[in-house]
């Protein structure tokens, strides 16, 4: 390794000393004279009129003019909020972190926004409200005639429908006296639970149970369970205010 | 007229004498949890296993094994831990010197009600172990299938996911899971009435007076009534409607599987028996489908950071759809 550097440093030497060698030689001066022709160039008097015509190289001011009075608004606003944050002490320290701030705010909105999550319910790390979409009934009842389609289902002996029509009719009715709120989602039981008269709520859950029998249970229903199935309803019917 | 105008088909007496003598054995001990104690309940009627959530001390495992005692039947305690292999679970080959062959030693998931304490703490491996024996109820080992004896009824108890030292199990075995059962806390009067029963009680042992109630062969038959039960074929849809809607929701990952929709009519059977019907009913359907899907389903990530819960999202999907009626 030592023999290799001290030949690197031997080749040096020898380049660098053949080099300055070199530069020890004479070489005669030549003078050259340039004989080029050089002629002086102007502005162009029609482009320069042309700009000066035009109003936006007009750095004089006095083609401006007034300033409209919704510029005004906004000069005498500026002004007022610069003379507010002059008037704060730390002021410039102050704007600036205001800003800083309001940046990161945008931009942590943005990234909620982006991810599709409501950034106010995030904050207050309550659970978000789901908005239910909600389909139209099926089976509208406020657009039955209940009392026809009872004859009807009657009249054919088919009991089990009946009964139906007659277990929605008594919904109708409590919903037209505001003692239940129709809902097609609802349960028979959460309409139950929403009667607070104790006898009401009694009698209609005795209904319910007999509807859920026929419709749900499929049970065998003839014209005399369909009488008096009818009765209670009736009398229920009697019962309501 | 008060008097009912229909008869029942089908004889439940014995069905709700069972329950009722259930509920009395466990309200000795277990203070409220009403709604906790009809799903474990339905559970064991609708042949399905039962996977109990909740923080420490809310009496999760001791409501399960008062279950377990209160049915006459072969009883194993698993307590999962991080370490747990397979075959401690399963069980193992072993080479037997004087008949020079291995023989199979059956590991404590063969019994009839298997308590799995703190399932979530065992590792991905261990609860894969479970998959064949919870769905087929049979064990593949060493090329031979072992039935389990009916019924055969996994209880598992877990804390919430992200307690310390507890892993999220598969979806897989989430599914075969009926019900997710969330123990929350007491009322303070439930608190209060636990202080003064614990209070008054003289010996340690809180289970030794608890005698069984049903037998292992009263259960299955049960089950079989409860299998027989009424279904309208508008409710069939109504429950395909629930799930199927799951699979379409926005705030949803992953939604139910058949086997959810198979599991919500299995558990609404269960749920009219016990309330003495031999039909069910749209009630039956709504109050079983939460505890049936929520641990089935997947919230989206973004749903998961805004707050929102499983139970929120079923309970969108359920006043979407109309009531069949």
């Amino acid at each position: 390794m030592q023999r290799l550097s001290l030949a690197f440093l031997v080749l040096f030497m020898v380049m660098f000393c053949g080099t300055g060698f070199a530069a020890a030689k004479k070489i005669p001066l030549k003078v050259i004279t340039d004989t080029s022709k050089i002629g002086a160039r102007h502005f162009d008097q029609k482009a320069l009129d042309k700009y000066k015509a035009d109003k936006d190289f007009d750095y004089s001011g006095q083609s401006i003019g007034k300033p409209s009075l919704w510029t005004r608004f906004w000069d005498w606003v500026w002004y007022q909020i610069g003379r507010l944050f002059n008037s704060i002490p730390f002021s410039g320290t102050a704007l600036k972190y205001f800003f800083a701030v309001l940046a990161v705010a945008f931009l942590a909105f943005v990234i909620f926004k982006s991810l599709g999550i409501d950034p106010i319910t995030f904050w207050r790390g309550e659970a978000a409200k789901i908005a239910v979409p909600y389909s139209e009934s099926l089976e509208d009842i406020h657009g039955i005639d209940f009392d026809a389609e009872i004859e009807r289902a009657v009249a054919q002996h088919n009991f089990r429908l009946a009964v139906r029509l007659l277990y929605l009719k008594c919904l109708k009715q409590l919903s037209d006296k505001d003692l239940i709120q129709w809902q097609p989602d609802k349960t028979n039981t959460a309409y139950i639970s929403e009667l607070t008269a104790p006898e009401q709520k009694r009698v209609f859950g005795l209904l319910t149970r007999q509807f859920e029998f026929v419709w749900y249970g499929n049970f065998a229903i003839n014209k005399q369970a369909y009488t008096n199935i009818d009765m209670l309803f009736t009398d229920f019917k009697k019962q309501l205010p | 007229m008060e008097d009912e105008i229909f008869e029942q088909r089908t004889d439940l007496s014995g069905l709700s004498r069972a329950v009722e003598q259930i509920k009395a054995t466990l309200s000795t001990i277990i203070v409220g949890q009403h709604d906790s104690i009809d799903l474990l309940i339905a559970g064991i009627l609708a042949d399905g296993h039962v996977l109990i959530e909740g923080v420490p001390g809310v009496a999760k495992t001791l409501t399960a094994k008062l279950i377990a005692k209160s049915i006459d039947a072969k009883y194993s305690r698993i307590q999962f831990t991080p370490d747990l292999m397979p075959s401690d679970i399963l069980g193992t080959s072993v080479f037997n010197p004087k008949t020079t062959e291995f023989e199979f030693k059956h590991g404590p998931i063969f019994g009839n009600i298997i308590l799995i304490d703190e399932i979530n703490r065992a590792p991905a491996k261990t609860q894969s172990a479970l998959f064949e024996v919870m769905e087929e109820r049979q064990l593949t080992m060493d090329g031979i299938a072992y039935k389990m004896d009916e019924p055969f009824i996994v209880l598992a108890t877990q804390n919430p996911v992200e307690h310390e030292g507890t892993y999220r199990l598969p979806e897989a075995q989430l599914d075969r899971f009926l019900f997710k059962i969330e123990v929350k806390y007491p009322t303070l009067d439930e608190e209060i009435a636990i202080i003064t029963q614990q209070h008054n009680q003289k010996t340690a042992d809180q289970l030794g007076h608890v005698k069984p109630v049903l037998s292992a062969h009263e259960i299955v038959t049960l089950r079989q009534v409860v299998k027989n039960l009424h279904v309208e074929d508008k409710l069939v849809v109504y429950v395909a409607q629930i799930v199927h809607e799951s699979r379409n929701n926005k705030s949803l990952y992953l939604g139910g599987s058949p086997r959810a929709s198979l599991a919500i009519v299995n558990a609404a059977k269960a749920i009219a028996a016990i309330k003495g019907r031999d039909f069910v009913t749209p009630d039956d359907i709504t109050y079983v489908a939460a505890p049936v899907l929520r641990h089935r389903i997947m919230l989206t990530p973004d749903k998961e950071m805004e707050g929102i819960t499983p139970d929120d999202v079923i309970g969108q999907i359920i006043h979407k759809i109309e009531v069949p009626r």
